[in-house]
């Protein structure tokens, strides 16, 4: 059975730049249909109906946290978070890249669903040709009313702005996004309240992965109903998964939730590069757990009783070749660079096991230093104030845990 | 050419909170850095204490607070890099310009292990004085260092 597509269905077949391209495949019919059809509540009931959470690596029901939103008085923002900066993750940068519309028609969709009047892209700062792409393609949406004042002659108006990332991985985390663009360092806050109560300059707020977004124009245009019966029951839709490191065919892939890392590899992926023989997968980036091939069938999946949450929807595959030394030290050094340092568990405990991961691979390692690893894990585990530290340790206890490495 | 000076390059922004961030990374690209005196006029424009603009400034890797080397190497050595050797590459360049990742002690040159920039399917990435360059082997390593030394 083909795979149904959803985000990447016109990849490589309209001029992304060509805002024509994008409506003569039915571009901006979405919009059109949400301000002549449907009214904000219809919307936000379609996109709860259709189960869509959050693909940024939470999975947070879209739908409701519009819902929360909406129902909020006064200001209010939406924000389109394409901050992405989990290692091995670029989705949200291909989107930009090939269908930068779609992304745009839903970030307009959404805003005017919870009655925003401005919404704002945090774009990674790095992302500089994806960044001047968003702004060709939200003059020419501009110029055909697809935002503005009087959207399409009707009563909605909204402003849209770019806000450019200055390079910060836990600028991804809504809370520290928020206080990014409020000029302040981007650490995150406590919540509550969250930003769906109290979030841009105090205002509820709504953030989004860009990913998600893009999913709203599919979902006004064809029904939540629809869209439901995609893929997994829990989590459904298809996502955009990235496959790296030793496979024949690297590269960006839509498949349906809930399908195995196993099918991934071998369907998608075109199996292991010839030559190279299969360790282990990481899932969802730095982040991420560690899979053996035992453990392949995994459905990748959002929800609290999944196998293995599927995080950002990369996966990078280890082949035996790879020095796991670099890993130890690739992972552990990326959190403790990352770290804001707001909070002593992660502060310390990501600098101290990446001084623990050079001391192993400098065949230095102390007895102390084998007995603290599941201190600091613990730690890092139950004691940090935001996810970014939570998840600092994963790989690393799946690394200690799996057997991969030993101490 | 008129030469930006810190004056005109804040008058582009308008003094409310979501420009500190921006004007800071503009001041950072072009002059390199943000320095203790850019940070003065930033505070008075913004209405803001020193402290405050500093704090922003000094916790985003693309703002720099200091001046910074004449050639500077960043090479990435997150995960997916990481499988593609970033570890062999950055060896090579500790050996070849004979200085420490992450050591200041050269004027010249410094070199940086920064975290992933979204370019992983053709790792491993360097970045020179700003300027990208995607897989990086030994060999081509040279070649990129040439133009700049």
């Amino acid at each position: 059975m083909k795979d149904i597509k959803i985000i990447t269905e016109y990849w490589g077949k309209i001029n992304p730049l060509k805002i024509e391209d994008y409506i003569n495949v039915g571009g901006y019919t979405a919009l059109e249909k949400f301000v002549s059809k449907m009214n904000p509540e219809k919307a936000i009931e379609e996109i709860q109906k259709s189960g869509l959470c959050g693909r940024g690596g939470a999975g947070f029901p879209m739908g409701d946290k519009l819902g929360m939103v909406a129902k909020q008085t006064g200001e209010k923002y939406f924000i389109c978070n394409l901050e992405e900066s989990e290692p091995g993750t670029y989705k949200d940068r291909l989107v930009v890249d090939n269908n930068p519309h779609l992304l745009l028609e839903g970030i307009i969709i959404s805003a005017l669903s919870i009655g925003a009047q401005k919404a704002y892209i945090y774009i990674n700062g790095n992302y500089e040709k994806q960044k001047e792409i968003l702004e060709i393609v939200i003059l020419q949406a501009k110029e055909k009313k697809y935002w503005g004042e009087n959207i399409l002659g009707s009563k909605f108006s909204l402003e849209i702005e770019i806000f450019s990332g200055a390079g910060a991985y836990i600028c991804g985390e809504e809370t520290a996004l928020i206080n990014s663009i409020e000029g302040n360092r981007g650490e995150p806050k406590i919540r509550p309240p969250f930003p769906t109560s109290a979030g841009l300059f105090g205002c509820p707020t709504a953030v989004s992965n860009a990913e998600t977004i893009s999913n709203i124009p599919w979902i006004i245009s064809n029904g939540g109903k629809k869209y439901s019966i995609i893929g997994s029951k829990n989590s459904p839709g298809t996502k955009l998964f990235l496959l790296n490191g030793a496979v024949a065919k690297p590269g960006c892939y839509e498949a349906p939730t809930g399908i195995t890392v196993k099918k991934l590899i071998d369907d998608y992926a075109g199996g292991i590069k010839r030559g190279k023989e299969f360790w282990f997968a990481q899932i969802g980036g730095a982040c991420g757990k560690l899979l053996l091939e035992k453990e392949l069938k995994a459905k990748m999946e959002f929800g609290k009783e999944c196998e293995c949450s599927l995080g950002s929807g990369s996966i990078l595959v280890v082949d035996k070749s790879v020095n796991i030394h670099d890993l130890l030290i690739s992972w552990t050094d990326f959190f403790r660079r990352e770290s804001c340092g707001k909070c002593v568990p992660c502060r310390e405990g990501t600098f101290r096991l990446w001084e623990i991961a050079k001391r192993f691979r400098d065949g230095e390692i102390s007895d102390r230093d084998k007995e603290a690893i599941q201190d600091i894990l613990w730690t890092l585990d139950n004691t940090t104030f935001c996810p970014l530290g939570k998840f600092a340790g994963t790989a690393f206890r799946d690394a200690v845990g799996k057997g991969i490495v030993k101490f | 050419m008129i030469k930006k000076t810190i004056q005109n390059i804040i008058l582009e922004f308008e003094p409310e909170a979501k420009n500190i961030l921006p004007a800071l990374k503009k001041i950072s690209a072009v002059f390199g850095y943000v320095s203790e005196e850019d940070v003065k006029i930033m505070a008075e424009y913004f209405g803001v204490s020193e402290s405050k603009i500093f704090e922003t400034a000094s916790f985003y890797d693309e703002i720099k607070t200091e001046k910074q080397p004449e050639i500077l190497i960043q090479i990435c050595n997150s995960a997916n890099c990481t499988v593609n050797n970033s570890f062999s590459i950055i060896s090579e360049v500790e050996n070849f310009l004979k200085i420490k990742a992450g050591s200041s002690a050269s004027s010249k040159f410094k070199l940086e292990e920064i975290s992933c920039l979204g370019r992983c399917a053709d790792g491993p990435v360097m970045v020179v004085n700003g300027k990208i360059f995607e897989r990086v082997t030994k060999s081509s390593l040279h070649g990129i260092l040439g133009e700049y030394l």
